[in-house]
């Protein structure tokens, strides 16, 4: 599945990436895939914590060197 | 007026209508866009609006628009934040020898970093052969920079087929295309142009110098020049400049209406006042005889010294600039004349006249008749002149 929306937070430290997806989330239809770039470490905490208290499924969040590539599907 | 204003690539006055939109966010209208009760609102819906017509007009989406403080600061965004995001690509930086002043001091702070920086030659007109160019781009490229029109000697590049050239030789590089002096003045499409990210300045658009844009694809991966703060997606931050963008707004969606009617008149008018410089014997225009920012015209002199010409054009009323709008001081040649080959004396000897849809015929025979009155004052009394 190809991601419909790419957040790219890459720069940016922690709340602006969670802002960011959110923001997408937001504007997203239901079912749509958001795929975020970041390189705050915090990312790892933050994206399955904000899935868990939004009810977005998270579909991946994988490491490569320093940067995470998150994927996230629209709650309906 | 008596006198003619031609230096409107430096400053322009701002149509009614621009900065009708404008002056209620510098009133009533003054919140921020990004607090929570009421005062917010209007601002940040007029950002958006705003967002939207700039994107509209260089065939951007509106999420991919950052507002920066005008084309310079939208200029080393992309450079260095398109170029820093990107390093898994490689070091490598290829641009056109007549890039903008702040791309080529961007793309040398890069190279002091350890970048591999190569500046493409142009041909006699500042035409880049797209050949040419994608020989340049090579495995290591992570970076290309393209400039649209440029600002000293006005020639216009033939985008699609550059773009495209560079897209195969390399099609991961990322290419950012220059459009400080051209967007709002010419068609400009970033999506069909397959290109990375846009820069746009305020002052071609209609809009007060000191706003711009950088207009970024998705997935370009960019980092962020001003960090700290949620403003521009966290690419820009810092208070937004809300009566200044939302000028561009209004600029924008004017431009779009209005381009081809205006760049027409533009195109007319300095083709009358270049034909009327150029009766003047021993005087050249430099630049693309056709492929020109329309109502940008930039002439040498040879015998003349461009800044004492600009200032005896000021004397009898006619508003020019020395050479470029941005080296206006220093007596320093313009690298884009001598990227086109040219020597002193007519490196030094150029001066910028530019014109808007507003700029009068009248203007313009104004502009001519002091122009050839100054320039036959000025040899008679230089040692130089034969």
């Amino acid at each position: 599945m190809s991601p419909v929306r790419i957040v790219d937070a890459l720069g940016t430290w922690c709340p602006v990436p969670i802002y960011l997806v959110d923001r997408a989330a937001r504007a997203a239809a239901a079912g749509e895939v958001i795929e975020l770039l970041a390189d705050d470490p915090l990312i790892e905490v933050d994206l399955p914590a904000w899935c868990h208290r939004t009810g977005h499924e998270l579909l991946e969040l994988r490491r490569a060197d320093r940067e995470w590539v998150g994927r996230v599907r629209r709650a309906g | 007026m008596s006198g003619a204003y031609l230096d409107h690539q430096a400053a322009s006055p701002l149509d009614p209508r621009v900065r009708e939109a404008m002056l209620p966010f510098l009133g009533e209208r003054f919140g921020s866009p990004a607090s929570l009760h009421e005062h917010g609102r209007a601002p940040a819906e007029a950002v958006e609006r705003a967002r939207a017509e700039v994107a509209a007009l260089v065939g951007a989406e509106a999420d991919w628009v950052i507002f920066t403080s005008g084309a310079t600061e939208a200029r080393n965004l992309a450079v260095k934040g398109l170029a820093s995001a990107n390093r898994a690509l490689g070091r490598g930086i290829v641009a056109t020898a007549l890039e903008h002043p702040a791309t080529l001091a961007a793309c040398r702070t890069l190279e002091r970093g350890g970048a591999a920086l190569t500046l493409v030659e142009v041909d006699g007109a500042g035409r880049v052969a797209p050949g040419a160019f994608a020989e340049a781009v090579g495995p290591e490229t992570a970076l290309v920079c393209l400039v649209h029109g440029q600002p000293d000697i006005g020639t216009l590049q033939d985008l699609p087929a550059l773009v495209a050239a560079c897209r195969r030789a390399r099609p991961e590089a990322r290419i950012h295309v220059d459009a400080g002096e051209t967007a709002g003045l010419v068609p400009i499409d970033l999506a069909a142009l397959g290109a990375d990210a846009l820069t746009l300045g305020g002052g071609p658009v209609g809009a007060p110098p000191w706003t711009g844009a950088l207009a970024v694809r998705p997935g370009a991966r960019l980092h962020p020049l001003i960090e700290g703060g949620l403003q521009e997606g966290g690419k820009r931050a810092g208070a937004e400049d809300v009566p200044g963008i939302v000028a561009l707004g209004a600029a924008a969606a004017i431009a779009r209406a209005e381009l081809a009617e205006h760049a027409g008149r533009a195109r007319a008018l300095a083709a009358r006042l270049a034909a009327g410089l150029l009766a003047v014997p021993g005087v050249r225009l430099n630049g693309h005889p056709e492929e020109r920012i329309p109502g940008h015209v930039q002439v040498s002199v040879g015998d003349v010294e461009g800044e004492t010409l600009a200032l005896a054009l000021a004397a009898r009323g006619v508003a020019v600039s020395p050479g470029s709008a941005c080296t206006a001081h220093g007596g320093k040649a313009a690298p884009a004349l001598e990227a086109i080959g040219l020597e002193p004396p007519w490196t030094h000897s150029a001066i910028l006249l530019t014109l808007r849809h507003t700029t009068t015929e009248a203007e313009v025979d104004t502009a001519i008749a002091a122009f050839a009155d100054a320039v036959a004052a000025l040899r008679a009394m230089s040692p130089l002149a034969s």
